[in-house]
């Protein structure tokens, strides 16, 4: 159990447990403001508005509300982030790395490939929701491919 | 690239998570290095042949089969 601290633990052991007990923390807290975004979102959003089928004028938020979701958001999406990648090993790195290079690539072929399709009359026009998806998905993804890689 | 590190852990008796931390890094690294998956960097290289006092050729060993 990472929450303990049993006798007779090398110094090893020891700062191994520290290093889990610091990751469970990071994830519990990067759990927690993804939670509030999606509870202050639902709550207060006041529109007809909708992310997924891209009626972004129909999205509405009182001012305060949006300038606190938009401190989450970078808290979340930027600052922890950082802030992970900082604390990680070299292994964990190289995986995020792979990660975040899968959502890139996939913003940089997918935007362009569902345009195009589009312009065919295949499917629904590019929107930023969508490509925003692409690249959290992308991302994804390509962090699960590192994982089993490793 | 191959390397002795899993026999040089067990010659002390020391799990993967007490290797994990002398090294600072996490256990699942420890593990990918033994098992080939990854190769480390040279800092980790050389905090691995500090630990173990040894030199990086006594512990890892070129097969020719890396890039």
């Amino acid at each position: 159990m990472i929450l303990r601290r049993p006798e007779g633990l090398g110094p090893g052991e020891v700062r191994s447990r520290q290093r889990a007990r610091r990751q469970l923390a990071y994830l519990i807290t990067a759990g927690a403001v993804g939670g509030v975004i999606g509870l202050i979102t639902g709550a207060f959003d006041e529109g007809d508005g909708n992310l997924f089928a891209g009626n972004w004028a129909a999205l509405a938020l009182d001012p305060a509300v949006a300038i606190l979701l938009a401190v989450l958001l970078a808290f979340g999406f930027v600052a922890l982030p950082l802030y992970g990648f900082r604390t990680i090993d070299e292994l964990k790195r190289a995986q995020s790395l792979i990660g975040f290079t899968g959502g890139v690539l996939a913003v940089l072929a997918g935007f362009p490939i569902w345009a195009v399709l589009h312009a065919g009359g295949l499917g629904a026009a590019p929107h930023p929701f969508g490509v925003w998806l692409l690249a959290f998905v992308g991302m994804g993804l390509s962090y699960l491919y590192a994982l089993w890689r490793h | 690239m191959k390397n002795r590190l899993k026999v040089l852990r067990a010659e002390r008796d020391w799990s993967q998570a007490e290797l994990a931390g002398r090294l600072d890094v996490s256990r699942q690294a420890v593990n990918a290095i033994e098992t080939g998956k990854h190769d480390p960097s040279l800092p980790l290289a050389f905090r691995i042949a500090r630990l173990f006092g040894l030199r990086i050729e006594d512990i890892f060993i070129d097969d020719g089969d890396t890039p």
